[in-house]
């Protein structure tokens, strides 16, 4: 069979212009590397281990994640807010931090269906009486800054209208607060409250209450364009749930018990 | 690769919220400078008194004012002090902080001033009659101050930019906190760390501008 010249040239005119088309999906596929932004100051979702390398919750999900796309995965760490700079300037390709999915963050980034759902828990400084979460008013409390809780808390004391709110950088700096009497107390994930309590690095702190919140559904986060990607993610976290892997996961970073259902009843999605 | 298309109404929407911060924060450096500026004249007075309690504190503070990062100084006002049980609001750590390192900062720029005084001078002020102090008060004090004045102006713009050191403290008022606050509401990290960085290069402006009318005032010869 002759082929003419043109044709030749034709294919490799949609050869070239194909990859110039090649959305994060086929680059992160062809370029055999998933990097992660995985916040590392958050146990049990994300931490360091005794020879500090990345270990957690959301560690295991970004290695299956990248197995699934038959690539390599690179955890990239990152504090909550410096989340979105990482993966809008190009330094890592998803975010597998514990990310809540608010409407005014989907105006910005783009969300995959939820993957993960924490509740929250109100802990206090045992010098402090505090019977219930409602105790709160008129106290002086704190949280992670850029965290659901945080936004969830910083809105009760305005509705309020007494007592003081602040935010701290890390959870770390939260409870070290709580701990030294600076905060009355903070409002943080049943997972990381029972983590902490139980370390003993925080004296004097205590479970008090769950937070009367809406369950804090968290998702995986890209660049809001890239649909192929989101969409690839969306049927991983179903597999995910579907082969038991996300129970497996549950049991080994959080504990015995039913992990948080991801469905919403009454609606689709 | 700078994949982003930046999206300017949602941060714009922002702006009073941001505006509200940037008083705040001239607030904390205005207070700061004033507190920092007396503490630095007494350090000073410390240095010259030739008690040796005395010039040793102003030594140790000075040292520790410009050797140690402004972020430690602000860490220890809050999370160290709360150690030995005294608890300090984000704001006063913060003005804590800033005041302790403008002091710092100042008694050594005051001390570079008064090597260009005579020291002549204020022996001539004793012979006419004048105490030590007065001396100092209405000789040194005023020369002292106008040789110096463009490193005061310095300090002051120095404390306005520290004063988003604050947010690690808990501070959410001021106008870097309150650009983190929104940007862990929206997302918008871009567009709305531009604005505030808008925002603070006024402020800066505002206060040289500011400077040189007052020195013009002030230092007429």
């Amino acid at each position: 069979m002759k082929v003419s010249l043109p044709s030749i040239a034709a294919i490799a005119t949609i050869a070239i212009s194909g990859s110039a088309t090649a959305d994060l999906l086929d680059d992160v596929i062809s370029s055999g590397t998933l990097r992660c932004a995985v916040v590392l100051d958050f146990p049990p979702m994300g931490s360091r281990d005794a020879d500090n390398n990345p270990q957690g919750f959301d560690v295991d999900y970004c290695n299956d994640l990248a197995k699934a796309l038959g690539v390599e995965a690179e955890v990239v760490e990152t504090t909550f807010p410096e989340r979105i700079p990482a993966l809008v300037s190009g330094q890592v390709d998803v975010a597998v931090a514990s990310t809540s999915d608010t409407l005014e963050r989907a105006k910005t980034v783009g969300f995959t269906i939820p993957y993960y759902a924490f509740e929250n828990a109100v802990v206090a400084n045992e010098g402090v009486e505090m019977a219930d979460w409602e105790g709160m008013k008129g106290k002086t409390v704190g949280a992670t800054a850029g965290t659901y809780e945080a936004i969830w808390l910083e809105g009760k004391v305005k509705e309020w209208g007494e007592g003081e709110f602040r935010p701290y950088q890390n959870q770390a700096d939260v409870f070290l607060a709580l701990s030294q009497g600076q905060l009355d107390a903070t409002v943080s994930t049943v997972e990381v409250a029972e983590a902490n309590v139980e370390s003993g690095k925080f004296p004097g702190i205590k479970i008090v209450d769950k937070a009367p919140m809406v369950p804090d559904y968290v998702a995986l986060i890209t660049l809001r364009e890239e649909q192929g990607l989101i969409n690839y993610m969306n049927l991983f976290i179903n597999q995910q749930v579907r082969t038991g892997r996300y129970a497996e996961l549950y049991k080994k970073w959080v504990g015995d018990g039913e992990p948080a259902d991801l469905t919403i009843p009454g609606v689709y999605r | 690769m700078f994949n982003y298309r930046f999206q300017w109404k949602q941060a714009w929407n922002r702006l009073p919220e941001m505006l509200d911060g940037a008083l705040i924060t001239m607030q904390v450096a205005i207070l700061s400078m004033i507190l920092g500026i007396v503490l630095a004249i007494l350090l000073t007075l410390f240095r010259r008194s030739g008690n040796r309690v005395l010039s040793g504190v102003a030594t140790t503070w000075v040292e520790i004012a410009r050797n140690t990062p402004a972020l430690f100084q602000i860490y220890m006002a809050h999370f160290g002090l709360a150690g030995i049980g005294i608890h300090l609001s984000p704001y006063s750590s913060l003005l804590l902080g800033i005041t302790f390192n403008n002091a710092g900062y100042l008694a050594e720029n005051f001390r570079g001033a008064l090597k260009a005084i005579p020291d002549t001078q204020p022996r001539a002020g004793r012979s006419l009659g004048m105490s030590d102090l007065q001396a100092f008060r209405f000789i040194v004090l005023p020369q002292m101050i106008r040789i110096s004045f463009p490193t005061i102006t310095n300090q002051m713009v120095w404390a306005v930019l520290m004063t988003s050191l604050g947010v690690t403290v808990g501070m959410n008022m001021d106008l870097y906190g309150v650009t983190q606050d929104l940007n862990a509401l929206t997302f918008r990290t871009f567009e709305l760390f531009a604005i505030a960085a808008v925002i603070f290069y006024v402020i800066v402006k505002i206060i040289q501008a500011g400077a040189w009318l007052i020195s013009r005032r002030l230092f007429r010869y």
